[in-house]
């Protein structure tokens, strides 16, 4: 073996600690962790050199490998760790470190990171909406326009032009920024691996789907296997609000579009919202929201059951699923509250609904959310390159 | 002058550490008691094949004791014993002790009739529970003193009394009560020592679950000539010779979710039996699995020692699974090697853990308001004027460590008397 010179970050292992790796430095490379972890391959298993990584601020070692991704956080590390030195915690603080490392502006990676701009990350959106609202006179909740039938209507509120042309703008901005740190972070993981992937991509990126489709590495968790399932509903809530988005969007600009091109729109194609609760839409709409509330309530009751065990989390975690779960609970609280015809609640907590999700659009690739699109990158990097997960 | 001071010294507990206080402050010339629960003198070191730092059997230090105990007037000491209560201040502490009844009166000559007719068995506590014991039993071959015990639990007295009957020395007595003593003494000597720690905690390494993974305190059991296969280090699942042997190093020491401390003597301890292996058997094969190995001192040389077996490979990186085939009952080892980066998953015939050092008082406390530290070891200044703590009652030790500290205890003891 040639001689290796090491120069630590020593600002790193500062920033590692105050990201919730705060145990970092009572590890003694017993290595009782990467023999607990299930999901540990045999060749260079993780999170033991993870450990000394950290502890020695080996940035580059750290991001340019996809181990730490590879983590799934079950925590039996941290469960078994004879130091309580927490390997799932401070490997979860390399992550967060990881993703501000590749999503620009890192400014905002920053920000999203510290409890300190939390007030004003959210003053963005506030800000926004109370401008477009007042711009068309609706900051008094008492004179909102209704539908043809006299219910309350958000569209009426907040017409669909105005939605649309502040949440286009996010949707592509959060693209580009997850695009741009997807290529820098491929582009860091084949230096790091002294190896390009093999050809097949393809086919590796639909095996990566499937794997993560199936919650196949959460199963492999003992601790923490309860997570299995609440991700699995959180996961599954959001592709189904997603594809409830897509389908709305359908619904929205499909006669339109049809009439454009010549054609009789079809009757389904209801046009602007309120839809009536008996489309499928809404039953999509409706059992996804349920999902995600119940799925983040069992977020946070494992995170909670398990805290001595798997440790507390950082306010990077807390963030994210406080967002996510005010996102489910103001989306159907307005729901209910239309619904029900209490307009001084309803337009408040629509709202709220606004704000929060897109302070989660927003926000998306400098927030734990990154951690789908990070997680996956490093899957398919290490299936490519032979790593055995 | 206030009342007269008592110039007695209790020493409570009869191992290496209590003997060796006991007979230092003995032979200065203080009066000595010396209380011991179990039904013989020696304690731990009993039950090893071999002790640090000569590697003898445990008789050869201990039988030079046991004289020096019997040619000196100035100890009683009480076998299956045990302290109840306590009241008093240094210089004059009022003592109860219970004196268990083990049914053996001193006629007994040990020629072991009783036994021969005793028709009910006991788990033998002395072998760890790898074999059995009749009801009546000799605790030991080395038992000090040489006299019989009946276990209680498993005796059904004068419904069987079959010994009873047997006996020509009148040595049983089957109507025996518990008896209570009265002592007064001028100061004590907590010498409690440790238990081996419950190694079925480590819910990962097996233990209790697979017969092949023992404890090392199991192992000198299987080494000794005394022992369940009298010194033949054989498998406890099939009997079989071994040939492939693993140490797991620091099994529920350093580790803050069982023993937070370094136990001190396991790795020596890893050693030495790698060395009974290596006699017994020149082609097997040792792996012992450490974080780091603690030989401190003058121990350095026996692991440099070992280093150069080249049948015994040292392993860096803690065993944390441990797998059984359920068919032949070898056991599979998942380790990462820290040097490589490799995690292995290697076959072995049998598993010693080298389980730690628990202090008695872990969970049995003294009938006395003394202080402990976080582990449940007696604090070196005990708390209370005129107790003292000696032997692995105050840390983990090895026996030459604690015959040194036990001299220290009885001088401290000694000064509790003369005081004033």
């Amino acid at each position: 073996m040639s001689d290796q010179l090491i120069k630590p970050d020593l600002n790193f292992v500062k920033d590692v600690i105050a990201s919730g790796g705060e145990s970092l430095k009572k590890c003694f490379q017993c290595a009782t962790c990467s023999v607990v972890c299930n999901l540990s391959p045999d060749d260079k298993p993780f999170p033991r050199k993870e450990m000394i990584y950290a502890q020695w601020g080996l940035k580059d070692k750290l991001f340019s490998n996809p181990d730490i991704w590879l983590c799934h956080q079950c925590s039996d590390c941290t469960a078994y760790c004879p130091r309580g030195a927490k390997p799932g915690e401070v490997l979860n603080a390399v992550r967060k470190l990881s993703i501000q490392n590749y999503s620009v502006p890192r400014f905002l990676g920053k920000a999203v990171g510290s409890p300190s701009y939390l007030v004003l990350l959210f003053a963005i959106p506030v800000v926004v909406f109370l401008v477009l609202l007042a711009s068309l006179g609706h900051l008094s909740i008492s004179d909102i326009p209704r539908a043809a039938n006299g219910s309350i209507s958000y569209a009426k509120f907040l017409p669909s032009l105005y939605i649309d042309s502040v949440f286009m703008p996010i949707a592509i901005f959060a693209v580009v920024v997850f695009a741009l740190g997807i290529s820098r972070y491929w582009k860091d993981l084949t230096s790091g691996a002294g190896m390009e992937p093999k050809g097949g991509l393809l086919n590796t990126i639909i095996a990566t789907i499937g794997t993560i489709l199936s919650h196949k590495q959460f199963k492999k968790c003992e601790v923490t296997k309860d997570r299995q399932i609440s991700h699995l509903l959180v996961f599954y809530s959001f592709i189904g609000l997603a594809i409830t988005t897509a389908w709305a969007v359908a619904y929205l600009y499909g006669p339109a579009i049809m009439k454009l091109l010549g054609m009789k729109p079809f009757s389904w194609l209801l046009g602007e919202s309120p839809y009536p609760l008996t489309d499928p839409l809404k039953w999509l709409a409706n059992i996804s929201a349920l999902a995600l509330i119940v799925g983040i309530t069992l977020v946070v009751s494992n995170r909670l059951k398990n805290k001595e065990k798997a440790g507390k989390g950082s306010y990077f975690d807390w963030l994210f699923i406080s967002v996510v779960y005010l996102v489910a609970l103001s989306g159907i609280l307005a729901e209910v509250f239309r619904l029900a015809d209490i307009a001084i609640l309803a337009y408040p907590v629509y709202f709220i609904h606004l704000v929060v999700v897109f302070f989660l659009f927003i926000y998306a690739p400098f927030s734990k959310m990154a951690h789908m699109v990070y997680r996956a990158t490093a899957m398919v990097f290490a299936k490519s390159t032979g790593r055995e997960i | 002058m206030a009342a007269e001071k008592t110039k007695s010294i209790l020493v409570v507990g009869g191992g290496m550490s209590g003997i060796s206080t006991a007979l230092e402050a003995a032979e200065v010339g203080y009066e000595v008691i010396l209380v011991e629960k179990n039904p013989y003198l020696g304690g731990r070191v009993t039950q090893l094949n071999k002790y640090f730092p000569k590697l003898c059997p445990p008789n050869c230090g201990l039988e030079i004791n046991f004289r020096r105990i019997k040619n000196n007037p100035r100890i009683k000491f009480y076998t299956f014993a045990e302290v109840e209560k306590i009241s008093g201040s240094e210089g004059d502490f009022d003592v109860t002790v219970k004196l268990n009844p083990r049914y053996v009166n001193e006629n007994c000559t040990a020629c072991n009739a009783c036994v021969d007719v005793c028709p009910y068995e006991r788990p033998n506590d002395f072998n760890l529970g790898m074999d059995k014991t009749k009801a009546i039993y000799l605790p030991q071959d080395f038992s000090f003193p040489m006299r019989y015990v009946i276990d209680d639990k498993y005796c059904k007295k004068e419904e069987c009394a079959k010994c009873k009957e047997v006996c020509t020395y009148n040595a049983i007595d089957l109507d025996m009560k518990a008896q209570s003593l009265s002592l007064k003494v001028g100061s004590i000597v907590w010498a409690t020592g440790w238990n081996p720690y419950d190694a079925a905690r480590m819910d990962n390494l097996g233990f209790g679950k697979y017969q092949n993974v023992i404890t090392n305190m199991m192992m000198e059991r299987l080494a000794a000539q005394n022992g369940p296969t009298i010194g033949k280090i054989l498998r406890p699942s099939d009997g079989k010779e071994v040939s492939k042997v693993a140490f797991v190093q620091c099994a529920g020491s350093r580790d803050e979710n069982h023993l937070p401390y370094c136990s001190y003597i396991c790795c020596l301890a890893s050693i030495k039996q790698a060395s009974y292996i290596r006699e017994q058997y020149p082609e097997a094969l040792v792996t012992i699995f450490y974080i780091d190995i603690r030989t401190p001192g003058r121990y350095e040389r026996v692991y440099l020692k070992a280093q150069k077996d080249e049948k015994i490979t040292f392993f860096k990186g803690k065993v944390a699974k441990i797998e059984e085939d359920p068919a032949t009952k070898d056991l599979t080892v998942t380790a990462e090697d820290a040097l490589t980066a490799k995690k292995i998953h290697e076959k072995f015939d049998l598993v010693v853990l080298a389980t730690g050092m628990a202090p008695s008082t872990q969970k049995w406390k003294v009938p006395a308001n003394i202080s402990y530290d976080t582990d449940g070891f007696i604090t070196s200044n005990s708390g209370v004027n005129g107790m003292y703590a000696a032997g692995c009652a105050l840390k983990p030790l090895d026996v030459y460590s604690t015959v040194q500290g036990s001299t220290a205890a009885a001088l401290k003891a000694m000064q509790s008397l003369v005081r004033r």
